[in-house]
């Protein structure tokens, strides 16, 4: 059976480029879709199962979402399909932690920067299904001031509520009542990967530094990933209760 | 008549309970109570209805008092005492009478009885100020035969010169009542109501004290006022009642305030026993007195009333001793002041009682003056924090007052000068000498404030530019300017919301709102617009406990927080304004010509092309973040830096060795850090594009200031201007001048090519 690819993208040329890209990277048989805006996008998804997937239809596998669209923000979507079953990955012109960060909150697998040469593309691409995502020093850096909780970022700072949670938990004495999931806090190893990986380090270098191994490092950067993901979530889901929402 | 203003919420007993916590070690549960506790439910429910009834009460025991006196018959007419006591007719409304002017008149002849023979004492006003014992009878006497004569209608004068002329006595009437007595009135009507409205806010032993005093005094006042104003007769019974109620309202007055001084505004270490001590003397003093067998004896009042008040401001000194307290050194002052000029009048009117003439009468409007000054003391305690200015009209007035009095008494006691000229000289003097000691008695009442207006305008320019400069500090810069400002004797910040600055304990502290302090507040307060109010500072015992915290210093210190946090507010509107223009550039310039320069290089023919596009796209990448996003520093930029090249180094299949190294982190201008970014992007590009290097090696060094960036290449070598692609070499040459620093290639040891960059003192110009 075809994997089944979503790629959104108004620029034409840009789409046809980054469907070159995924027909290079993956040996199987694809079925690209093609999409110019959040409207068409929506639609796919609908036919293919809708935003949770669940409908027993064959759903996507991989979707390419750019972030700057004609109708809205990428950003929209990737959380209306948070509990999609693919792998979401950012293609966009942004490089700053700014766009990006909001976009891996918001449930993006990885990211790939639309101005890399193709092979650069495939490569990153296929890292990134093979659970190996990108992770630049500006969003390292940014990672590591969110799990600090210290609510410095303007775009996500916490609810004050929260703050005060982790912060408690950064604290002497963990086992406070109010003290947040383990799954929101970051180990002493992925914190010192992530220390690393803002210094400008390779996932080479770190595994060196550290003496493990690569694919260990790897585990680590997904690790961090998911949690920011859960937390996320977690944090909308609070922030959501509190307004009324849920 | 208006209820008193702002219900007077000084004379309350919780934030009392913040000073009497031990004076160093601050009680962090008795502040939190105080801030919490609203000031009772102002004027609603009982409270309301209680005052409404008692302020019908007092009125309609003035209108009594008023009818009463109103109603009582009169001999209308000026009379003039002579050298030897006898009364001189000025003048009368009456025309038969006044037809007579100039007589002197020998008594009254009552229809089969003696002659009442009239004379000086006839014109005495009350009977609370005669000292001799016996004379005082006889004036009780007088005035007891007299309201019977006059309540005749018709009374029979006899003159020195035998003459006799009948006269008709009408009821006084309310014209007839004088113009003092309704200032006086109105006077004691709002103190009774200012004591009541103490009572109503907060029940307390300790309020109700302070009522007790206030109705006392306002009932006196009220016996003043009463007092008649002209011509000859009071209305039966009223001089007796008048000498009774006076010198019990005055014993009952000192008594209080020994009581009040030992339980406020602390209680003090066997306050019931100084308590018992001062009701045991008043007692005695109703045994010995009006409920004893003796006749009341003045000097005997004057000795319990001003024995009593010595014994309260010892009481008071006592208090202070164990624990200063601005409040408790001004109501100290206020005691001293009124039991030493009460004393002085006490003594003039002993010392003038003798003499002949206007003398008495003068030391009677002496006593009457005390009174007025007393009553305003206890009218002001209430608001003693309320208002500075109020305290400095209250001390030009209370000055004035006393020094004209007492001089005043003194010259007509001394030099027997005539009751005009006596005043007219007093008041002179006494003008002359407020002049004087003017500054002085300002700094005793209220102390004077340490700052001029300019050093304090200096200090807040001063400190807003500080705030402006990093705003984590406003905590600690606020905290000290309002340090110097207030000269405090203890100072600390608790964290906490409160509205407004607040005096509390009866202007012994002072509570400021002020912004959060550190730098996470900083970071915080930077990208919100305002800064946030939330911890408090409190200030206790201003000007090393000699003043008391007013109204006027509250708002003072509101304004000076105010005024700072504005000046931050509009230096980072101003900021982001700025920051959000450049943002709008950054955006559009990467949305459209990013969007361009990408679907030209996605459709590029050769490869070439390709990596020409891609190059401008990267750069107009760093243009863009260079606009958009103002921080950066140079650790994080070189983490970025080993982040990129090490990722196109990686896809171009060379190796990379970085190395790092600096002596301090700084901040990278927008300026130095795109140049920087893009200097090294060239060179690495040329390094994989037109050197044919298998290795690139690149050591970034920060050494006292001076940023020395070397880029090596294993490659062909030879002089990078003879390149086909000189272009961005010229482009480095000129950034590095842009930086202020120097650049120079060598051959590289081995193989290849060093290109050196050399930028000094890069931190100053950040």
């Amino acid at each position: 059976m075809a994997v089944k690819v979503l790629i959104m993208e108004d620029n034409p040329v840009a789409r046809s480029f980054l469907c070159r890209v995924v027909r290079e990277s993956f040996s199987d048989a694809q079925q690209i879709t093609e999409a110019g805006d959040l409207e068409s996008a929506r639609q796919q998804i609908e036919i293919a199962g809708g935003p949770t997937g669940l409908h027993g239809v064959d759903p996507f596998k991989l979707i390419l979402v750019d972030l700057e669209l004609p109708d809205g923000n990428g950003l929209e979507l990737l959380h209306e399909l948070s509990s999609y079953p693919a792998t979401k990955i950012v293609t966009t012109l942004y490089s700053d932690d700014d766009h990006l960060f909001p976009a891996l909150q918001a449930g993006a697998d990885g990211y790939l920067l639309k101005e890399d040469r193709f092979e650069v593309l495939v490569e990153e691409l296929q890292k990134i299904v093979r659970g190996q995502p990108p992770l630049s020093p500006a969003i390292a850096r940014r990672l590591l001031t969110h799990f600090r909780g210290s609510g410095n970022d303007a775009s996500a700072a916490p609810e004050p509520g929260l703050r005060a949670a982790n912060a408690a938990a950064t604290g002497t004495k963990p086992t406070t009542m109010n003290k947040p999931v383990d799954h929101e806090r970051l180990t002493p190893r992925e914190t010192e990967v992530l220390t690393f990986l803002s210094k400008g380090f390779t996932i080479k270098e770190i595994a060196s530094l550290m003496g493990i191994k690569w694919f260990t490092v790897n585990d680590h950067i997904k690790s961090i990933y998911k949690k920011l993901n859960v937390s996320s979530r977690a944090e909308a889901a609070v922030l959501a209760s509190k307004q009324g929402l849920v | 008549m208006a209820a008193p203003p702002e219900p007077v919420a000084t004379v309350d007993t919780g934030a009392e309970t913040l000073i009497a916590g031990t004076d160093s070690s601050f009680d962090a549960s008795a502040f939190e109570q105080s801030l919490d506790r609203r000031p009772p439910q102002r004027w609603i429910g009982w409270r309301l209805h209680l005052l409404v009834v008692a302020t019908l009460l007092g009125c309609v025991t003035a209108f009594g008092v008023m009818h009463q006196l109103a109603g009582s018959a009169q001999l209308d007419a000026v009379w003039q005492p002579n050298a030897r006591g006898q009364l001189i007719l000025l003048s009368s409304p009456h025309e038969d009478l006044g037809a007579q002017a100039g007589k002197t008149l020998d008594s009254l002849l009552l229809p089969g009885q003696d002659a009442l023979r009239l004379d000086a004492l006839a014109l005495q006003r009350t009977a609370r100020w005669i000292v001799d014992d016996s004379r005082r009878q006889r004036y009780l006497q007088l005035q007891d035969q007299l309201a019977a004569a006059l309540a005749q209608g018709q009374v029979l004068l006899r003159f020195v010169d035998g003459s006799t002329l009948s006269v008709p006595t009408p009821p006084r009437g309310y014209r007839g009542l004088g113009i003092v007595f309704w200032p006086l009135t109105a006077f004691a009507l709002l103190l009774y109501l200012v004591g009541t409205a103490v009572l109503l806010l907060r029940p307390n032993a300790r309020n109700a004290l302070y009522t007790l005093m206030a109705w006392c005094q306002a009932l006196n006042l009220l016996l003043i006022a009463a007092e008649p104003a002209g011509g000859i007769g009071q209305p039966a019974g009223f001089a007796r009642l008048d000498l009774l109620l006076r010198m019990s309202l005055d014993v009952a007055t000192a008594t209080a305030a020994v009581c009040v001084f030992a339980l406020h505004p602390r209680r003090l270490p066997h306050a019931g026993a100084v308590m018992l001590a001062a009701c045991g003397v008043a007692l005695a003093w109703v045994i010995a007195g009006p409920g004893g067998a003796l006749p009341l004896s003045w000097a005997g009042t004057q000795a319990v009333v001003l024995g009593l008040g010595a014994a309260a401001t010892a009481v008071i000194t006592w208090s202070h001793r164990l624990q200063p307290d601005p409040f408790v050194a001004v109501m100290r002052r206020f005691s001293f002041i009124a039991v030493a000029t009460l004393g002085l009048v006490t003594l003039t009117v002993a010392a003038t009682h003798r003499l002949g003439g206007a003398a008495p009468a003068v030391a009677a409007i002496g006593a009457v003056s005390w009174s007025l000054f007393f009553v305003s003391l206890l009218l002001l305690v209430p608001f003693l924090s309320r208002s500075r200015r109020l305290l400095r009209e209250f001390a030009l007035l209370a000055g004035i007052g006393t020094v004209a009095t007492s001089l005043d008494l003194i010259f007509v006691a001394l030099f027997s000068l005539g009751p005009l000229a006596a005043i007219m000289l007093a008041l002179g003097l006494s003008l002359a000498v407020y002049a004087l000691a003017r500054q002085w008695i300002l700094n005793q009442m209220v102390g004077a404030s340490v700052l001029t207006t300019e050093r304090t305008f200096e200090q807040l320019y001063r400190v807003a530019r500080e705030v402006q400069d990093d705003p984590g500090r406003a905590a600690q810069l606020l905290s000290g300017l309002l340090h110097e400002l207030f000269e405090p004797m203890e100072m600390l910040t608790v964290p906490r919301r409160l509205a407004q600055a607040r005096v509390v304990g009866a202007g012994a502290a002072l509570y400021v709102p002020l912004p959060s302090s550190g730098a996470d507040a900083g970071a915080a307060a930077a990208s919100s617009a305002r800064l946030d109010l939330d911890q408090v500072l409190v200030m206790r015992h201003a000007s090393h406990g000699k003043r008391i915290f007013t109204h006027d210093d509250a708002r003072l210190a509101e304004r000076v927080v105010d005024q700072v946090c504005r000046a931050v507010a509009y230096d980072r509107a101003v900021e982001q304004g700025r920051t959000e223009e450049r943002q709008r550039i950054a955006q559009d310039l990467h949305d459209d010509i990013g969007a361009r320069l990408l679907t030209l290089m996605y459709k590029a023919s050769d490869r070439e092309m390709e990596e020409y596009i891609r190059h401008t796209l990267l750069d107009l990448k760093t243009l863009t973040r260079g606009l958009a996003a103002s921080n950066h520093t140079l650790a994080h930029a070189a983490g970025e830096w080993k982040a990129d090249l090490a990722h196109r180094l990686a896809a171009a299949k060379l190796r990379f060795d970085w190395r790092f190294q600096a002596d301090r982190d700084l901040a990278l201008s927008v300026v130095q850090w795109s140049g920087l970014t893009r200097i090294l992007r060239e060179l690495v590009s040329n390094a994989i594009y037109h050197a044919q290097a298998s290795r690139v090696e690149v050591d970034l060094l920060l050494e006292q200031g001076e940023l020395l960036l070397q880029v090596a290449d294993d490659g062909r070598g030879g002089d990078p201007k003879a390149w086909r692609h000189g272009l961005g070499l010229g482009g480095v040459r000129k950034r590095v001048r842009a930086l202020g620093g120097s650049v120079q290639w060598q051959d590289n040891v081995g193989r290849g090519i060093r290109c050196e960059v050399r930028i000094p003192g890069l931190g100053e110009r950040a």
